[in-house]
């Protein structure tokens, strides 16, 4: 627990009369997970350990890129010189702003084995991710549990977010009965994303968080806020009333597909990276890879780089980004096949 | 009566780039069915074969919520705006 004088740094914050000193302490008490920290994740992690928060719990599955800087606030170009994942260059970042918190960082692909103990010993969760998949799945376990979640989404100059509290407010599924087939939705990659629109969503997330967190949910938003900063609009689409008003399988009847692995794939295309996500079945007691040896075994190949969390080939045309987890990132096809085919060949299964 | 339809950013590929059509329409059926006839495309990407909006796409007229099924008939009135929102993935 914090000293009294370690809250010194937080008065501006506290000076906020609906937050106080004792709103802060129960800030520095919280506990959240944070799924994926890409845009959205970086600027979350940024405002929320600067705000104090007790425990942060960073999994994302992801490297750095150079095309990630222009909006993922806490890397910069020597994490990618170092090839470093996304968790532990926002780790190590964000240790350095405040040192007060703890910080786990963990480099796995969230999925229906793993996110129950991620989400655990949390207080909240919190949506960084990139894809549907998971926010479906983040729904779910969040229903089940009973804990509070934050969804924010993001295109163009366009972003979305709403605040679900489990049995109090409409759940992602109420408003958004399913999401989008593969290949019907545009991407970062053919639609674009402006940096703005990141960071007004991920705050307005933020702000949502240290409401919750300092138990203050009576302030939280009950609308779905829909922001688009090209077109100089501004919606609040009142919700209240569309749980009680459709039959949502997650809140009405528990059904929760994606958390028992109906839904679940074991390969994912990325968005916007002509790329494909690998992941071979495994669970807790799989052993971790071994990645020298595997750099042994792809050296004759084409060039190979590597430290202690992955592995990078260049074996034309395309690039293997090998994490230790055994999960993999084919870069250079968008075709699930001829990735797990790649993946097959090059790291083996 | 004349009805603003403003096109979301996922969807406006699909209409030549345009962010605001206008059409005809005394309901929201009445709407969507003017965009069938006058941009195939978009309708295509917010209603399905059976005429049901796509799952992953809401429809909202001003600032009120249109419920699924039995909310297609809701009456428009000279000036409403009727907007498709999708869920966007990106982040």
């Amino acid at each position: 627990m914090s000293s009294p004088d370690s809250f010194d740094r937080y008065v501006r914050q506290m000076q906020f009369a609906p937050l106080g000193r004792e709103g802060q302490e129960r800030i520095a008490q919280a506990r959240i997970f944070l799924c994926g920290c890409g845009a959205l994740g970086t600027v979350l992690a940024n405002t929320l350990v600067r705000a104090g928060v007790g425990f942060l719990r960073i999994v994302d599955r992801d490297f750095i890129e150079p095309n990630n800087l222009q909006r993922q606030v806490l890397f910069d170009e020597d994490d990618i010189a170092a090839s470093l994942p996304k968790a532990i260059a926002a780790a190590n970042k964000l240790r350095k702003i405040n040192s007060q918190v703890v910080i786990e960082a963990e480099v796995a692909d969230v999925d229906p084995t793993n996110i129950e103990s991620y989400a655990a010993d949390v207080d909240l969760i919190l949506d960084g991710t990139d894809n549907f998949e998971t926010r479906f799945l983040i729904n779910d376990l969040a229903l089940k549990s009973k804990r509070p979640w934050v969804y924010g989404g993001c295109l163009g100059a366009e972003g979305q977010s709403l605040t679900i509290i489990p049995e109090e407010t409409p759940c992602l599924r109420c408003l958004i009965a399913e999401p989008p087939p593969p290949g019907e939705s545009p991407t970062c990659d053919t639609a674009g994303i402006l940096s703005p629109i990141i960071n007004v969503i991920a705050s307005i997330q933020a702000c949502e968080a240290l409401k919750i967190l300092s138990g203050k949910t009576e302030a939280i938003s009950r609308q779905w806020t829909i922001i688009n900063l090209w077109d100089n609009s501004v919606r609040q689409i009142d919700v209240s009333g569309l749980r009680e008003s459709v039959d949502c399988p997650a809140c009405d009847r528990g059904e929760f597909p994606w958390l028992n692995g109906e839904r679940a794939s074991q390969s994912a295309v990325l968005c916007g990276r002509n790329a494909v996500q690998v992941s071979p079945p495994r669970d807790a007691a799989s052993p971790q890879l071994d990645l020298a040896m595997l750099e042994a075994k792809l050296s004759p190949l084409g060039d190979v780089a590597r430290n202690p969390f992955l592995l990078r080939a260049d074996i034309s045309p395309y690039t293997l980004t090998v994490f230790a987890d055994g999960r993999a990132i084919i870069s250079g096809t968008d075709e699930i096949s001829t990735a797990k085919t790649v993946y097959a060949k090059y790291v083996g299964t | 009566m004349l009805i603003a339809v403003q096109i979301p950013t996922a969807l406006r590929a699909e209409i030549g780039g345009t962010k605001q059509v206008s059409v005809e329409a005394s309901t929201v059926r009445d709407a969507l069915e003017q965009l069938e006839l006058l941009h195939p495309k978009l309708y295509r990407s917010v209603c399905e074969e059976t005429g049901a909006v796509r799952r992953h796409i809401n429809l909202f007229v001003n600032l009120k919520l249109v419920r699924r099924g039995t909310g297609l008939n809701t009456a428009l009135h000279p000036g409403d705006t009727l907007t498709i929102m999708p869920a966007v993935s990106g982040g």
